[in-house]
């Protein structure tokens, strides 16, 4: 479903990227474990194809080639979930409204879907309550759970978890893990990051570690120390 | 899908009520300057078009020629060059004594000098000084005629003057619609850059580039419009003030200039915002 063959990413004389290599199944779930810098957010903006690699061949799906069409990518995008640690939710819009937006933006459904589409999304992140909220009115958990929302309202066949539980206090973040959790026993592939190895622990799925933009299939090499807190240690950084 | 997208355009609108605002007032002002250049030149056609129908070629006739000829001459230059009017050689004295006023100066005159004339009022596309002159030439040819005049002079002044402004008029016509351009693209540009987070997000979405455009050039199409129907409601309450005041000769421009100034408006608006749109959804990396 998702293939890096010896991908790199290049930014200027920085190597953000090492020539990586993975593969992921339909409904897998992979995390990648890495420290700030380690080379996550880039692997995730390479599946986006928000940026295209400086070598080697990223295959989503169907879509594969370093240089989509703008169209192309468009459309990649539209089969993908994506979450984001800053929630990237629109702020002129009610909770509803960014769900619906992405519902829209698919395109294939008629406007009476949206609305049951929509209703239920939220349902099943315990935020039909507040579907006339605007983000500024909900806590941080909230947030994320319309973003949640937002993601898995047109069933994309995979999630992209960017450091979801970042910016949340521990029971917020419980139950996002327990959201992603149940989205991925339903069925959807998850790509989760994050910086965090009890995160990393708390779904059920395959765990790669990056270090330095190389990845690291576990108890491969020198195994990392864990930092204070459960975050990765950044000490091989350098 | 497109009401969809006049609904988030509104919305838009609505939600950010003071950048659309500082938009449509910036607008109005370089319309309003655009409808003021529109508005002298429309004034200044008016004008040069009252004194060129009012050009004329005056024919003056032999002494000999009789009522038959003069009817068969008056045919011929109308086939070929204008209405022509008969003056008797009674009628021109009669005009010429109104003119001088004063009786006694014409007491020496012992005998009516004048000739009788034609005065041909010229077909419209020979209202220029070279096509006069060539008319005046033919006419001058036909043997019952005795002198040809038509102001010569004065009719390639009111050329050269018509030339003068119909270059002006492009010139300045030009700047202003340079200015109204830069303005209306670096007005509509702020909005769109204002917005660019949304962009981001919906992009990162899976938003084609049509599906985020659209709500945005229909937004700047609506303050282009909005801008457009305040300037020329400002023009017009300008241009009454002028007429009531000062010169009461001064017109408002015509129904047909008023669409195309509003259909420019609107294009202008929509390749702005298109522009502005390009280069931040080429940036947004998406």
């Amino acid at each position: 479903m998702i293939t890096f063959d010896q991908v790199s990413k290049r930014f200027g004389e920085r190597l953000a990227l090492d020539s990586i290599s993975w593969h992921m199944d339909e409904g897998e779930c992979v995390v990648f474990l890495g420290h700030s810098g380690a080379g996550k957010t880039t692997l995730l903006r390479l599946v986006t194809h928000e940026t295209a690699p400086s070598s080697g061949r990223v295959v989503v799906g169907t879509f594969q080639g370093s240089r989509l069409s703008r169209q192309q990518r468009a459309l990649l995008r539209r089969t993908l979930g994506i979450i984001y640690e800053d929630f990237r939710l629109l702020g002129d819009r009610s909770v509803f409204e960014n769900v619906a937006l992405a519902v829209r933006i698919a395109g294939h459904f008629r406007e009476e879907e949206v609305i049951p589409r929509v209703l239920y999304a939220l349902d099943e992140v315990g935020l039909k309550g507040q579907q006339s909220a605007y983000p500024h009115e909900l806590s941080a958990g909230e947030k994320q759970r319309a973003a949640i929302a937002r993601a898995i309202v047109n069933r994309p066949a995979v999630i992209l978890a960017d450091e979801p539980t970042g910016a949340l206090e521990p029971h917020s973040a419980h139950e996002v893990l327990a959201l992603l959790r149940r989205i991925h026993a339903e069925g959807a592939a998850v790509i989760l990051v994050t910086t965090r190895l009890d995160v990393a622990r708390a779904v059920p799925g395959r765990v790669l570690e990056l270090r330095d933009g190389s990845l690291f299939e576990p108890g491969a090499g020198e195994p990392e120390p864990m930092a204070p807190g459960g975050a990765v240690s950044p000490g091989a950084e350098g | 899908m497109f009401i969809f997208s006049f609904r988030e355009a509104l919305r838009s609108f609505r939600h950010h009520g003071g950048l659309a605002t500082t938009a449509v007032v910036a607008l109005t002002a370089v319309l309003m300057l655009a409808g003021m250049f529109l508005l002298l030149e429309y004034n200044a056609q008016v004008a040069l078009q009252f004194l060129g129908d009012r050009r004329e070629m005056v024919v003056y006739l032999k002494d000999e020629v009789t009522p038959e000829q003069r009817d068969a001459l008056i045919q011929r230059l109308g086939q070929s060059f204008g209405a022509a009017t008969y003056v008797s050689k009674e009628d021109a004295w009669k005009e010429f004594t109104q003119q001088v006023g004063d009786p006694q100066l014409l007491e020496a005159v012992d005998q009516n000098p004048l000739p009788a004339s034609l005065r041909v009022r010229l077909r419209p596309e020979l209202l220029n000084a070279s096509a006069m002159a060539t008319a005046a030439r033919q006419v001058q040819q036909f043997p019952e005629v005795e002198d040809v005049r038509y102001g010569a002079e004065w009719v390639r002044r009111l050329d050269d003057l018509d030339a003068g402004l119909k270059r002006g008029a492009l010139i300045a016509g030009f700047a202003v619609a340079l200015l109204a351009i830069f303005v209306i693209y670096n007005t509509l540009r702020l909005t769109v850059l204002a917005r660019r987070h949304p962009i981001e997000i919906m992009s990162r979405l899976g938003a084609t580039d049509a599906f985020i455009a659209r709500p945005f050039v229909l937004e700047a199409m609506l303050e282009g419009l909005i801008a457009a129907v305040l300037s020329l409601g400002l023009l017009f309450g300008l241009q009454q003030a002028v007429a009531s005041q000062w010169m009461s000769s001064v017109v408002f421009i015509p129904w047909t200039w008023v669409g195309g100034f509003a259909g420019a408006t609107l294009a202008l608006a929509w390749l702005a915002a298109t522009l502005a749109l390009s280069r931040v959804l080429r940036s947004a990396g998406a």
